[in-house]
């Protein structure tokens, strides 16, 4: 064994918002029945889009790849279901605004509902007899990505690299976004699909150690995890590290700077310090492709909040609307009033309910104005009165009061020399500011703009 | 008072005058020597150049201001034609006075905004109570129905140094009389609406839609969208469809029967007059009749 993480479990900064997760936290993952129409969107997270492989009218079989591309910062999509190629047209994407998708009209006589199977992972899988660039291969093909919320795509973050090896892999279960449970549940229902995936992602990585940080607040899950390590084989370099429950803990850079103590350079990314995170979806999705051989048109869904009839823990097919995903939950009661991709920290309020389910959309929040606030609601901003809360609890030590301020007035270049860019758009400050200052928003904003500018800039 | 009293003050009086006389005299000598020895040369070029621009320091040009991009083109003739608001007008005058050829002519370009559609026109799906600029809204997915319209909070608005743009019941709408083409507006657009077109007639057509959308949806989100339906390319040759949007080719447009037909058939009215003496836009008479049964 090697030596215990260095670091003192929390980092500075961050807040604590009510968790809410007593409402789906004992709901047991359900499988989702069927949808009548998927939509696989073409582009889906952060990489090149994918050209569409299928046509109008083509037969598709589940599990068949409708969209790939040749770059390498790039996932290919494959459909869920059978069915048949109904169009390719434009679909609302949460962040992307609209983007292309392949319509699937689902073939509902052949279609069972995908079940998780976690008895392919208990038992029987040789990881020996499996190489690392195998692994990633598979990776690749599967179409994984992160799936807690950038989607940045697996293969390209396991890829070794020369000049930083890797040292460390940090696997990220903290969940600390209030009301999402579905890596939670997750750890609960299936840790050896989750073990599976993090032994063969170590291997795929070549990184010497592993630590899985779960936030001190889920005790039957550190338990569980805890268990499955030691009666499980191959699992010497794998730790637990239980870390202090505060928000925004499952940022990759805070969650650095608690276990290990160590801080990723402003503008870096953590591969240059030789350390991976990965989110335990993404490890479960990583067992999924290699063992079971199965792509990742499925992920776990969080529909919760006080607007949902019954919240809960869904395992839905990959293109299906929002609208129809809520129908799951029983649909929205008559309180609410905002529904939320994500969390709501960082989700993204959304309007079009034909949106559909990507690989990165890890909840669906309702809320209610109550939750929201009524202030807030209104949107009644008022003038900051300097109480430096945001200094405070801001977990990258930025000023986002002043940022604000600089991007409300087109200032950007005084709003770099405050750091706009390292800004992780946690939404803490937006929280604590007792003004109600969309902070958070006008620091987005600054970076649009920043964005913006600096594409016009060579003409 | 006295005879004596005042040959008595002007006793007191003259040596201070004779003081200031002398004083006065030995600093404008300072002075003029120092004008002469530490003249600057102004090219007068450079002078003529920004008596002809049009002195409104829009910063169209890239440059600081008008004083600023005199200086530039006076020392590198390549940057002329870069004053949106003068125009060949403008780019004419400044290669007379730098003694070159006349600049390629063109016309002064002015802004078009590719949406027509108010907010009655349009479809919403929530009620948006964000931050209240075009940027903020825009990352938004559904702010709107329509991606790609117009969303009314103004930007272009708050860019524009004229007072020619205005937001008319949740449309910006160009004032061609104050325009004077600076691109200020073009810039701040985040969904890339506003074209910086050759205006060589007084009032343009344009197609007022940037929807890429299919026509099905296009009509779903808005009245007056572009719903790609190829009539207008039938009509006139001016008129290309592509990505779901028909296009006008601005640099041959001249108003003919066809272009006449185009915009009186086009079934969204999306084909309208933009200018300074435009007329407002054709309205849907009564409930479209269907053209086929």
């Amino acid at each position: 064994m090697t030596a215990n993480a260095k670091g003192q479990f929390t980092f500075p900064g961050g807040v604590h918002p009510p968790d809410s997760k007593t409402l789906t936290e004992d709901s047991p993952i359900q499988i989702a029945p069927v949808p009548k129409q998927v939509a696989i969107m073409l582009s889906q997270h952060i990489g090149a889009p994918c050209s569409p492989t299928v046509q109008k009218g083509d037969e598709v079989q589940a599990g068949q790849v409708v969209g790939n591309a040749d770059a390498f910062v790039c996932a290919p999509v494959h459909s869920p279901v059978n069915g048949k190629v109904k169009e390719i047209a434009l679909r609302s994407h949460v962040v992307l605004g609209r983007v292309q998708a392949v319509i699937i009209d689902v073939d509902l006589e052949n279609n069972p509902p995908k079940k998780i199977n976690p008895e392919k992972y208990t038992n029987g899988f040789d990881f020996d007899a499996i190489s690392p660039l195998q692994i990633r291969d598979t990776v690749r093909n599967a179409g994984l990505v992160g799936m807690g919320g950038a989607g940045f795509p697996t293969r390209v973050k396991l890829e070794p690299n020369e000049q930083s090896p890797k040292k460390i892999m940090i696997v990220n279960a903290c969940e600390c976004e209030p009301y999402i449970t579905c890596d939670y549940r997750m750890m609960l229902e299936n840790p050896e699909q989750i073990i599976a995936g993090v032994k063969l992602a170590k291997k795929a990585s070549e990184s010497p150690r592993v630590i899985i940080a779960i936030e001190d607040n889920k005790p039957k899950a550190i338990q569980m995890m805890a268990r499955k390590l030691r009666e499980l084989h191959g699992t010497e370099n794998i730790e637990i590290a239980a870390v202090k429950t505060k928000y925004p803990q499952g940022g990759e850079r805070q969650l650095i700077t608690s276990v290990l103590n160590q801080y990723v350079p402003t503008g870096g990314i953590p591969p240059m310090i030789g350390i991976l995170v990965l989110n335990t979806a993404t490890t479960a999705a990583i067992a999924e492709a290699v063992i079971a051989d199965w792509p990742l048109t499925h992920r776990v869904v969080t529909i919760s909040g006080e607007g949902v009839s019954n919240p809960g823990n869904y395992y839905c097919s990959i293109g299906t609307s929002i609208a129809e995903v809520l129908e799951f939950a029983g649909g929205t009661n008559s309180e609410a009033v905002r529904i939320i991709s994500g969390g709501p920290m960082m989700g993204i309020a959304i309007a079009d309910l034909d949106t559909p389910i990507t690989k990165t959309s890890g909840a669906i929040t309702v809320l209610t104005k109550q939750q929201i606030g009524k202030a807030k609601f209104a949107n009644q901003q008022t003038p900051c009165i300097r109480c430096g809360r945001c200094l405070e609890i801001c977990p990258e030590q930025l000023n986002p009061t002043k940022i604000a301020h600089a991007v409300k007035h087109e200032l950007l270049d005084t709003a770099q020399t405050y750091f706009m860019t390292a800004c992780i758009e946690c939404g803490c400050c937006s929280y604590v500011c007792p003004a109600n200052i969309e902070l958070t928003g006008y620091i987005k904003t600054g970076k649009i703009l920043l964005a913006r500018q600096k594409k016009k800039m060579p003409q | 008072m006295t005879v004596a009293d005042i040959i008595q003050l002007w006793n007191s009086a003259w040596p201070a005058g004779v003081t200031m006389l002398t004083l006065g005299s030995a600093f404008a000598i300072v002075l003029l020597i120092a004008s002469e020895k530490l003249k600057v040369e102004i090219d007068p070029k450079i002078e003529q150049i920004h008596e002809a621009l049009p002195q409104i320091d829009c910063g169209a040009c890239g440059f600081a201001g008008c004083g600023s991009y005199a200086k530039a083109v006076a020392a590198d003739p390549e940057l002329i034609g870069k004053c949106a608001p003068g125009g060949a007008e403008t780019s004419d005058k400044i290669a007379e006075i730098l003694s070159l050829q006349a600049s390629a002519g063109g016309h002064p370009q002015k802004p078009i905004i590719h949406c027509r559609a108010h907010t009655a026109d349009r479809t919403y799906y929530a009620r948006y109570g964000g931050i209240e600029t075009c940027t903020a809204a825009n990352a938004l997915a559904n702010v709107q129905a329509c991606k790609f319209g117009c969303l009314g909070y103004g930007d272009c608005v708050d860019a524009c140094k004229f007072d020619a743009l205005h937001n008319i019941d949740g449309l910006a709408t160009v004032d061609y009389e104050k325009c004077t083409g600076c691109t200020a507006c073009a810039k701040a657009c985040p969904r890339n609406l506003i074209e910086m077109v050759p205006f060589s007639h007084e009032n343009m057509m344009t197609v007022a839609c940037s929807s890429k959308e299919n026509g099905k949806t296009t009509r779903q989100m808005c009245k007056v969208g572009c719903i790609a339906c190829s009539l207008c390319t039938k009509k006139s040759e001016l008129f290309t469809m592509a990505d779901n949007i028909a296009k006008m080719d601005y640099e041959k447009f001249q108003p003919s029967d066809q272009t006449e037909e185009a915009y009186t058939k086009c079934p969204t009215c999306v084909i309208v007059y933009r200018g300074k003496s435009a007329p407002a836009p054709r309205q849907k008479e009564k409930k479209p009749a269907p053209a086929k049964a």
